[in-house]
């Protein structure tokens, strides 16, 4: 069982939340003008590393937001949590884009 | 309150006559927050996991939702009002009391028996009265809420899983 971080509740148990796959995938903004190569990589490609994944969680069964968590794939261990919308207009790419080091969420 | 006795010392009971809005507010909007508290006649809680007392009980549900628990005969007034208080702001206000149903467990033993069904850290320290969490009980999912008085807790619920969830505390209070 993971200990999960809402950057909202604090620390609940892992059956309080649902996965939401790899975190900073983009949808491009103008679909009609990618090959099928291209769409077929945004629809299905994950970088799926050995190590430190960048990952969505929602809190379902709680404050039911979306957030972004850190965690290492060998390990489980979740080194952090962040808010994918810290501020009060959603920026969602520059949110998801910029890198973790970035003053975008708490942890 | 209809009550039910065990070998624990608990009483479990479904709550009569309650009421529920379902608020959606940004809480940066000053003036929205504020209208919402004139009709309220008490503070929106703004911090995560705790509920306001006063006229009602104003759980927060997310950073920009709320639970509003109020008595049923009042529910219509009270969402016209604040529907009206909100005209214009980004927010929403829903009738939702068809879909839940509040229970109280009260008595020496009644941590102990959701402990049996619930991840939390129910101790006082962490779990004070004021505090509440939507969290899962028994594989369902529920909003729970440490009461003012000591050992004792209100628990809303969906109105489908309210039979199930009476079962599952009476069962956990007999062992």
């Amino acid at each position: 069982m993971l200990l999960i971080e809402c950057p909202w509740c604090g620390p609940r148990a892992e059956t309080e939340f649902s996965y939401g796959g790899e975190a900073g995938i983009t949808r491009p903004r103008d679909p009609d003008a990618l090959s099928d190569a291209e769409w077929a990589d945004y629809l299905f490609c994950r970088s799926n590393p050995r190590g430190n994944h960048r990952e969505l969680w929602n809190h379902a069964h709680g404050c039911r937001r979306w957030f972004g968590v850190e965690r290492d794939t060998v390990t489980y261990r979740i080194s952090r949590s962040f808010e994918l919308y810290p501020a009060a207009v959603p920026e969602t790419d520059a949110a998801l884009q910029s890198g973790p080091d970035n003053s975008n969420g708490g942890d | 309150m209809s009550e039910s006795t065990s070998r624990r010392h608990v009483e479990t009971g479904v709550l009569e006559n309650r009421g529920f809005l379902n608020l959606r507010l940004d809480p940066h909007k000053e003036k929205a927050v504020k209208a919402a508290e004139q009709i309220l006649g008490q503070a929106v809680p703004l911090v995560s996991n705790t509920y306001g007392s006063g006229e009602h009980r104003v759980y927060w549900l997310g950073p920009d939702e709320w639970l509003i628990e109020t008595d049923a005969g009042d529910v219509v007034a009270l969402e016209n009002e604040l529907a009206m208080a909100l005209a214009g702001s980004s927010a929403a206000i829903n009738d939702v009391s068809g879909g839940y149903v509040a229970l109280r467990i009260v008595g020496a033993d009644a941590r102990t028996v959701l402990a049996k069904g619930c991840t939390l850290d129910l101790h006082p320290p962490e779990f004070r009265p004021g505090r509440c969490a939507r969290t899962r009980l028994a594989r369902t999912t529920i909003l729970l809420a440490a009461d003012g008085e000591p050992d004792s807790y209100t628990i809303i619920a969906a109105r489908s899983f309210t039979d199930y969830l009476r079962r599952w505390l009476a069962h956990a209070a007999e062992k």
